[in-house]
């Protein structure tokens, strides 16, 4: 086939994508049972990811801008390298985001907790993480039928979310409503995990694009209508 | 965009038997135009060419815009250059050369018994692949050779249109101070403009560039490129190219011609915004050819 060789680069780096995505995933998965066991030695295996997950997350995009200098991509190929330079920073992103939420876990230490607003947060934790994993799932098999389920199962951790951050600014009377730190801790995760759900169903919406080609017109229109404006000026 | 000229009223072609109705029937782009309404300066409908008993081309629907720049790219073989040829009456110069079909400019017939292929040319002029100055006229006379043909003009006017012309093809700079030298003195990117500029003398509608910039390196290239953005100004442009880019670069719209299996005629496979066209086509052979896939 004509572009081999392209063909083969573009592969690449779909692969190095998912590769990182899944390792990403990985640290999700220590930080929930750091988060459920509030062992400081389980979060601290997270430690340090943010920073090679970047310096992956640029290696990529360079990549990505190699590409684009040297093979002029139209249309699929087009969509692809720009999606495959989106998803990389919602990986990076969803990365940092997950280093984060482990340094809390390890500051908070011992710290007194609300169990209402732990076994919210947890369950928050869960729906955050898998959202995470469908998006990439949806990505690597390209289905977007699947990426229309992301919608429903984002409310959900929304929902979650509001009733989180209504426990962490109400606290209970009683002693059972954890130290003031911790609570700030746990609105902070809440935010973060927020995000990292939200990263999820974004690389769903960019595979549904890089299938569909949905949104490029009218960006392509928005770009044509700016450049007439300027033609006018 | 509102047109210089009032295309209401140009009567190319006086054809007794013409329908007054023809232009609303012209087939419009799929889909329509969506920025600001623009006319159809050529429509093609059911347009099949023959060479002898070959069908090279087969049922071409296609509404050229007006003030537009419409790429026509394939691989090739597959009509392209017929297509263009049949747009002002060439392709029946070729021997056993003949088309089918209608064929309207500004919703005149342009095939009609009666209508003389002279004056479909001077509405719709050509550029051709590589530059063919006439090699013993000087530049001034190569621009004003075509106007030459049509009778005489007062020489403040032909000097006039000499600037004129070799402005909008991006040429003036060069050799506003040489124009009594030969225009084989200049170079094939020069040359190519100078052609362009000779095909603007005679005021055409439509202007037909069958791989203008094929032969050119990028520089001249480029300034093609910049011509015809000016030219869409005044008029509409169809341009073969094999170079996708600059299809992607320089036109409003985009025809992908394809021949589906060997030895059938080529047709034109999806026809629509060149955005569209190099963003997410809706065939899949047209996003094979221009992702270079094809084959």
């Amino acid at each position: 086939m004509p572009r081999g060789t392209f063909q083969q680069e573009l592969d690449r780096l779909v692969e190095e994508v998912v590769e990182l995505g899944r390792e990403v995933e990985s640290c999700l998965g220590t930080m929930v049972e750091a988060l459920e066991t509030h062992d400081v030695g389980i979060a601290r295996r997270v430690f340090g990811v943010d920073d090679s997950y970047k310096e992956r997350g640029a290696q990529i995009a360079e990549e990505c801008l190699i590409l684009q200098a040297r093979q002029a991509p139209v249309a699929r190929d087009l969509r692809l390298i720009y999606t495959v330079q989106a998803v990389q920073n919602h990986l990076v992103r969803a990365g940092t985001l997950c280093e984060h939420i482990c340094q809390a876990v390890a500051e908070s230490g011992d710290a007194e907790r609300d169990p209402d607003l732990e076994a919210a947060l947890l369950e928050m934790c869960r729906g955050a993480c898998n959202l995470f994993r469908q998006g990439l799932d949806i990505f690597e098999a390209r289905d977007i039928d699947r990426a229309r389920d992301l919608e429903a199962a984002d409310d959900k951790v929304d929902l979650l979310y509001s009733e989180a951050m209504s426990l962490a600014v109400n606290p209970g009377k009683d002693s059972s409503s954890g130290s003031p730190e911790w609570r700030v801790w746990a609105a902070l995760t809440v935010h973060y995990l927020e995000r990292i759900a939200d990263h999820g169903v974004s690389i769903g919406e960019r595979t549904v694009f890089l299938v569909t080609g949905e949104r490029m017109e009218s960006a392509m229109r928005l770009y044509r209508d700016q450049q007439l404006d300027h033609y006018d000026d | 965009m509102e047109s210089e000229k009032t295309k209401e009223e140009s009567k190319p072609f006086e054809d007794p038997e013409k329908k007054p109705d023809a232009r609303q029937r012209s087939v419009e782009p799929q889909p329509a135009y969506r920025g600001e309404p623009a006319a159809s300066a050529m429509v093609a409908e059911r347009l099949s060419a023959y060479y002898g008993a070959f069908k090279a081309l087969a049922d071409i629907n296609i509404s050229i815009q007006q003030n537009k720049i419409t790429a026509l790219i394939g691989p090739s073989g597959c009509g392209k250059s017929t297509f263009v040829r049949c747009l002002n009456r060439m392709h029946e110069v070729t021997p056993g050369g003949r088309i089918e079909g209608k064929l309207l400019l500004y919703g005149e017939d342009v095939c009609g018994r009666d209508v003389d292929p002279v004056q479909v040319r001077r509405k719709v002029g050509m550029v051709f692949q590589k530059p063919n100055p006439f090699p013993t006229m000087s530049i001034y006379d190569n621009v004003i050779a075509g106007l030459k043909l049509g009778g005489r003009r007062k020489s403040s006017e032909l000097s006039e249109v000499v600037e004129r012309t070799l402005r909008q093809a991006a040429l003036w700079d060069e050799v506003k101070d040489k124009l009594k030298e030969s225009g084989m003195a200049l170079s094939g990117g020069q040359q190519q403009r100078l052609c362009i500029a000779r095909t603007l003398a005679v005021e055409p509608e439509v202007v037909l560039m069958d791989e203008p910039a094929s032969a050119l390196d990028p520089v001249s290239t480029q300034k093609i490129e910049d011509a015809m953005e000016e030219l869409k100004e005044r008029y509409t442009v169809v341009i073969v190219t094999h170079n996708m880019q600059q299809a992607a670069r320089i036109s409003d719209y985009t025809g992908f011609f394809y021949i589906e299996n060997m030895g059938d005629p080529g047709r034109l496979w999806e026809f629509d915004e060149t955005s569209k066209i190099f963003s997410s086509p809706n065939r899949k052979e047209t996003e094979d050819y221009v992702t270079g896939r094809f084959g």
